[in-house]
């Protein structure tokens, strides 16, 4: 029953998402769309980092996977900001689901998000723009299901944190540019200025993109990359259970 | 189900920022029986059915619902009970169907089991001709009788209604009290709050009046009229009332005056009349009024404000002295 009552609540998210599927669709068509423009620069680092047979896409690809994913930090927050929006939170706390089983219900459908997010844009960018993995299929899927937990769990601590949709919508936008900058997904590392180039192992979507490279080009080994996802997803998921108040008060709409 | 009461607050004390919202409050709820909140704005009707609910935490007091301890196992207690709050909480771009069916599910309901339960329900509330329709397209006594039929498709041993006609118009209204009434007959202890007096008499319900955090009287309506009630008697005049004293409890407004009498009314009314005098050629009608739950709640709930500003001048009083 426990399953029973979290899937329950993932089901009827879906039902809801299933009703206005745009902003999903939106986060996979615009990495598409964007990669081919992206291309010629990331082949240019390639080649100032002397990595040969490379035509771009290897990098363009996870670099958009990883900025467009991050959106789904906001789309994850809003499974909770609406529930409060519809007066239907403390429905649901009174309902015999616990705590637990609402919280798993709820990051559900974002993780299996992020994987068909994942999919679809490894995918179709392998399909439909010449992306070869070199390495490993497994470790591209291993590396991105930690990026998914690291996302899944900002998801929270953002819902925690901010009182209002607007609160939350604007770290999500803010951080997805800087933190896809820093990363090195908007531009290449390589292309970065020194004191950005420094920091960057700071911030978790560096190391998506160094996990997805070294699978994808068949250099290095991805377990780093997937070691520090995952530790930030912990600091996440501490901090959300530190600061989320099953009783705290949500503005939705302003 | 357990044995006991359904409901069982003691001593439930809750402040908000400073505010006293519940003052040691107890109430106890029995299977079968419905009672009515009666209360204001702001009276903690709401409060109170929240932490029954375990969806706040009283600062002291213990909760037990259906022989669950509240604030040690609220989840478990949560199977108990079932909530309908004061605001309309639906799923707006989803069915009528899909929003019974999540809270079918939640409760543990699968498959055909939940499709004639959910069914059953929407025929009870008069919704299963719109099962496919999108919540938003509801009008608001719809939505409210959805509202309320999502926490039944697994009636529970006790019943939370947070004023549930509000806003819904005269048929939906004596609906839901007649589906209601059924629930208490089948064994549910429910917990109604309202502002409509006329409600306690079509539940057959018992009364408790709440103001500024306190239960302040409990009780079958009949009980209540007859341990607080106060029969009175107005005298109309031709023009503004004559000012007597030793008369008792006196009320003026406009040409109107009321005086409160005791339990012999003939004696009482001679009496009045005999004090009036000479005014006595100015009055121009005289009529007994009984009292009525109306008239309990008015009275007893101006006692209490009269009571709470008459302890805020002493305190005063004492401060400046």
């Amino acid at each position: 029953m426990v399953f029973g009552r979290s899937l329950a609540i993932a089901r009827q998210d879906w039902r809801v998402l299933r009703r206005d599927p745009f902003p999903v669709i939106v986060l996979v068509v615009l990495p598409l769309l964007l990669i081919p423009f992206l291309k010629p620069a990331f082949r240019l680092a390639f080649v100032a980092e002397h990595v040969r047979d490379t035509a771009g896409v290897e990098q363009a690809v996870p670099a958009m996977d990883v900025t467009f994913a991050f959106f789904l930090v906001g789309i994850s927050s809003m499974a909770f900001f609406r529930e409060h929006a519809w007066r239907t939170w403390d429905r649901l706390r009174a309902s015999p689901a616990t705590t637990y089983e609402i919280i798993v219900g709820k990051i559900t459908l974002p993780l299996l998000q992020a994987a068909g997010q994942f999919i679809l844009v490894f995918g179709l960018g392998g399909t439909l723009l010449g992306l070869t993995v070199h390495g490993s299929w497994a470790d591209l899927a291993i590396v991105g299901a930690a990026y998914s937990l690291y996302l899944v769990a900002m998801g929270l601590t953002v819902t925690a944190i901010c009182k209002t949709y607007v609160q939350a919508n604007a770290v999500t936008n803010v951080g997805a540019l800087f933190l896809a900058g820093l990363g090195g997904a908007l531009v290449p590392h390589a292309f970065l200025p020194g004191w950005a180039q420094s920091i960057s192992p700071a911030v978790p979507s560096y190391w998506a993109i160094r996990g997805y490279r070294a699978a994808i080009l068949g250099h290095g080994d991805v377990l780093p990359s997937v070691v520090v996802l995952l530790a930030f997803a912990g600091v996440f998921i501490l901090v959300a259970a530190l600061c989320f108040r099953l009783d705290g008060t949500k503005v939705a709409w302003a | 189900m357990n044995a006991g009461p359904a409901l069982i607050m003691e001593g439930v004390c809750k402040r908000f920022n400073g505010l006293r919202a519940l003052s040691s409050v107890d109430l106890q709820i029995e299977p079968g029986e419905i009672v009515v909140l009666l209360g204001a704005n702001g009276a903690g009707k709401t409060t109170l059915m929240s932490i029954a609910a375990a969806l706040s935490r009283p600062d002291s007091g213990t909760v037990w619902v259906d022989g669950v301890n509240m604030l040690k196992q609220p989840s478990r207690g949560q199977r108990r009970l079932g909530i309908a709050t004061q605001q309309t909480g639906v799923y707006p771009t989803l069915s009528v169907r899909d929003n019974l069916r999540f809270f079918g599910e939640l409760a543990g309901l699968r498959r055909g089991v939940l499709d004639r339960r959910l069914e059953e329900v929407a025929d009870a509330f008069d919704l299963i001709d719109m099962l496919d329709r999108p919540t938003r397209l509801l009008s608001v006594g719809q939505a409210r009788r959805l509202h309320t039929a999502m926490i039944l498709l697994h009636p529970p041993p006790l019943l939370l209604l947070d004023e549930p006609t509000a806003g819904v118009d005269v048929a939906t209204r004596a609906r839901m009290l007649e589906l209601v009434g059924n629930l208490a007959a089948d064994g549910s202890a429910i917990c109604y709050s309202s502002h409509y007096l006329m409600e306690v008499d079509q539940l057959e319900a018992n009364v408790a009046i709440i103001h500024g955090g306190r239960i302040i009287a409990r009780g079958s309506p009949e009980a209540l009229i007859s341990t607080h009630g106060q029969s009175a008697v107005e005298l109309r005049f031709s023009g503004a009332p004559p000012s007597l004293s030793d008369i008792g409890f006196v009320q003026t407004s406009g040409t109107t005056m009321r005086v409160a009498i005791d339990h012999e009314p003939e004696l009482d009314i001679a009496g009045i009349l005999a004090t009036l005098g000479a005014s006595a050629k100015h009055l121009q009608g005289v009529k007994l009024i009984q009292p009525d739950l109306e008239s309990v709640f008015r009275s007893l709930t101006e006692q209490q404000v009269l009571r709470r500003n008459h302890d805020e001048l002493e305190v005063y009083g004492g401060l400046r002295s």
